[in-house]
């Protein structure tokens, strides 16, 4: 050990020559989070005729590891909206924190007015904006759910970008490959929301979620639904995916011409 | 000599080149298995004994097992020197909060603070950049940089596990287990866990299961060491592999 | 005063020769010209209650509030100069937010009591500043459940320990007062103001430290309180604002809230009642009640 302590825990440059630093940035943008470490899947949402329903399998995935099995990603906003979130378990519990201090702040005057799932929405959004804008991404993407200013059933989605989209129904992740599809049949465009009931959208969510769990690989059969409607929302945690179909295995034989 | 390193890092005021990727490379860390359960009357945490610097073994009898207040411990994975500064300020902020408030912190205080740190400087917790010296190929490779058990015995709330992994979420859990070696046990936990062990049992639980994470992990090693917590106080025990881990048992 | 003319009293934090703070002195002087406020503490919960005189024909009865809210378990009620009271309560959230960012949880009524206790005394240590012409009561409720960490995922063990400990006590209500001085002490009932020496010795009468008293009950006593301490001030009008904390199981679930209307009016009725019954004389009722249901 010498008197440079820059060139401490170095190879000698003399032995070995200079280190190639061309490799290294270090003197580049301060990097900030690049990638998402525990992570929840897709959520779903659909409107219907005086509510919104939404669901969430309760698993945070590790990378392929199946880590925790009893998180809840749908959270519940004073009695007006819920969150559902995919993406980043970190960032979700920091959103919950943003959220419940605004909560907090809102009921400090005393006018009465709470703010509604599209002034949640609009909020969100904005974070998440502001945040990639500084290239330190919450990385999430959530769906809003409750009604706006109008009392009128309201669901938005809002990613880790900021950018937002309203739609009859909607979902993240895998779910917009997967789920997306079925609810389009089931609930065409051109068929007013009025004609879907609370029962239908549950349904069709319940469904998407068995599709979800045959099919995604990061999903789980346990979910969380919450229904939102004029006379509050409800909540059902630790919910089982059921009815499944594997029976059928048994007249799979082979890959091709084998019968036994 | 000094001056070639012109080429990288940044100088600092004293005019040291400071280069946080080299000192990262060279990192002793604990590649490890660790975990904490719930039983009858509090918890148990439980760790191997092995640290690393690539395959050599800098320490086989390192102690994982971090105090941060009366009866509040964690299990520390990943960098040695990150969760150590971790642990050192949480301890710091736990004796505070009793001082203060004059009343012992309870089991979730204590995982708030270490989520805090966790969460907000994730970016210096998680990647590792490992650069070949003589290639000076680097490349990035994620490894558990601060992956942190919490485990708290309080008379208000009981025993208590926290689980903070990697991105520095915090999950409250019957059971955890972390490091290197759990990915091994996972089976073996889930298949034997039960709720409401014996001291006994819950002993038994923590050391089969360290026993074969050490066995399958090349990374995990050594000794274990266990802490129990309860109402009546902390207390430590030894298994040394050369017993197949049947003692000593409790010391102190 | 003694003080007059000696000049130890024109700067803040001079003692004078005999050991005191006549700014402060004169500080506890503004509170004792503010309307009344009282605090009582039952075994199931907290009331405030407040004098608020009626300074004007022309404020808007049942507007501007004299109660504040901190964090959501938390009331705080002032007597003295209302501008000090409102920074007071700034001050208590502010402080209440920045323990919900350290320890992702509610703070405890004790810790924010002493904060408070602490930044208040704070103003008396400057001759840059003046000390805070309000006593503030400060009520609020420990939550007796199982804490949860803010944004906690996860649940723990189904049975047995990691969660709440079968019978341990913990939580419950907590009342403090807080002096110009910065000295706080807390009570079972606490009174401040104008009025506050017939509040006290009413409060005095109810035996509160044997915790007998129910938080209903506590609410019709905080009312007749405000009432008795009234009678000496009668040529002004005044408003009744009351506010209370219950437990989890109670009316309001450990959040600090409005005493609902019904109840508030229904204390009211009894509050006249029994002042018509003291003493036959009096005239019927405060006018201040036909202002409340304007």
């Amino acid at each position: 050990m010498n008197h440079f302590p820059g060139t401490w825990g170095r190879p000698r440059d003399d032995v070995y020559g200079p280190y190639d630093s061309s490799y290294l940035r270090s003197t580049g943008p301060k990097a900030h989070t690049q990638s998402p470490a525990v992570t929840g899947t897709s959520v779903i949402a659909v409107k219907f005729n005086g509510g919104v329903a939404i669901a969430a399998d309760n698993l945070a995935s590790y990378g392929s590891l199946a880590r925790f099995t009893d998180v809840k990603r749908l959270r519940v906003f004073g009695d007006a909206a819920v969150v559902g979130f995919s993406g980043d378990v970190s960032d979700m519990q920091y959103i919950d924190r943003l959220l419940e201090s605004m909560d907090i702040r809102e009921n400090y005057s005393a006018h009465g007015n709470q703010l509604n799932a599209k002034n949640l929405h609009t909020y969100l959004s904005k974070v998440l904006y502001k945040r990639r804008s500084e290239f330190n991404p919450l990385w999430n993407h959530i769906l809003v759910a409750g009604f706006d200013g109008e009392k009128k059933p309201f669901l938005s989605s809002a990613d880790l970008l900021g950018t937002t989209f309203s739609a009859p129904h909607l979902a993240t992740g895998f779910g917009a490959h997967l789920a997306i599809p079925i609810l389009r049949r089931l609930f065409p465009e051109e068929r007013p929301i009025e004609e879907i009931t609370k029962e239908d959208a549950i349904k069709a969510l319940k469904e998407c979620l068995k599709v979800l769990w045959y099919r995604d690989a990061r999903s789980l059969d346990k979910y969380s639904l919450a229904v939102i409607t004029q006379e509050g929302i409800e909540v059902q945690e630790d919910q089982q995916i059921e009815a499944q179909s594997w029976a059928f295995a048994e007249t799979i034989k082979g890959y091709g011409a084998q019968t036994v | 000599m000094v001056a070639s390193h012109g080429l990288t890092g940044m100088l600092g005021e004293d005019g040291i080149h400071v280069d946080m990727n080299h000192l990262k490379s060279g990192e002793v860390n604990l590649g490890t298995s660790i975990m904490a359960i719930n039983f009858k009357d509090g918890v148990i945490l439980g760790a191997d004994s092995r640290t690393t610097t690539g395959a050599y073994i800098a320490n086989r009898v390192t102690d994982k097992l971090t105090q941060v207040h009366d009866t509040i411990w964690c299990c520390r994975s990943g960098s040695a020197a990150d969760t150590q500064a971790v642990a050192d300020i949480v301890s710091y902020h736990l004796n505070m909060y009793s001082i203060v408030n004059n009343e012992a912190p309870s089991t979730q205080v204590a995982g708030a603070l270490f989520q805090e740190l966790c969460y907000e400087n994730k970016d210096m917790l998680r990647l590792v950049l490992f650069v070949n010296w003589y290639t000076g190929i680097g490349h990035l490779i994620y490894r558990c940089s601060a992956g942190i058990i919490i485990a708290g015995y309080d008379p208000r709330h009981g025993g208590q596990v926290y689980s903070i992994p990697l991105g520095g979420s915090l999950h409250k859990q019957a059971y955890s287990i972390g490091g290197s070696g759990s990915t091994y046990i996972y089976g073996y936990c889930d298949a034997n866990w039960r709720e409401n062990m014996t001291e006994e049992e819950g002993i038994q639980f923590v050391r089969g299961a360290l026993r074969e994470a050490i066995k399958w992990d090349g990374s995990s090693g050594g000794v274990i060491r266990l802490v129990v917590l309860t109402a009546k106080g902390a207390q430590r025990h030894l298994y040394l592999p050369d017993t197949d881990y049947t003692g000593p048992g409790a010391t102190y | 005063m003694t003080s007059i003319g000696t000049g130890y009293d024109l700067s803040n934090s001079v003692f004078s020769p005999d050991g005191r703070n006549f700014q402060v002195e004169y500080a506890v002087k503004a509170v004792e010209n503010g309307g009344t406020a009282v605090g009582i503490r039952c075994k199931d919960g907290v009331v405030l209650a407040v004098e608020k005189i009626i300074t004007s024909k022309l404020l808007k009865p049942g507007a501007n509030r004299r109660i504040s809210t901190v964090d959501r378990h938390v009331g705080i009620v002032s007597a003295g100069l209302a501008p000090d009271g409102r920074h007071f309560v700034s001050r208590a959230r502010d402080e209440a937010s920045s323990w919900r960012s350290v320890y992702k949880g509610p703070i405890p009524i004790s810790a924010l009591a002493n904060r408070l206790g602490s930044y208040v005394q704070a103003y008396t240590l400057y001759s840059s500043v003046r000390p805070f012409g309000v006593t503030s009561i400060l009520g609020g409720w420990d939550s007796e459940a199982e804490l949860a960490v803010d944004g906690q995922v996860g649940s723990g063990p189904q049975s047995g320990a990691g969660g709440k400990v079968k019978g341990a006590k913990s939580g419950g209500p907590g009342l403090y007062m807080i002096e110009p001085s910065g000295l706080y002490w807390g009570y079972y009932g606490a009174a401040t103001g104008k009025g506050r020496q017939a509040a006290k010795a009413e409060l005095e009468k109810l035996d509160l430290a044997s915790e007998k008293l129910s938080l209903h009950d506590a609410v019709k006593e905080a009312a007749r309180i405000i009432y008795v301490a009234h009678e000496d001030n009668k040529d002004k009008e005044f408003e009744l604002e009351m506010s209370w904390i219950s437990s989890l199981e109670g009316p309001t679930k450990g959040r600090h809230e409005e005493v609902p209307k019904e109840l508030l009016e229904e204390a009211e009725r009894a509050a006249r009642r029994a002042l018509e019954g003291d003493d036959e004389d009096e005239e019927e009722g405060a006018k201040g009640n036909e202002q409340m249901e304007e």
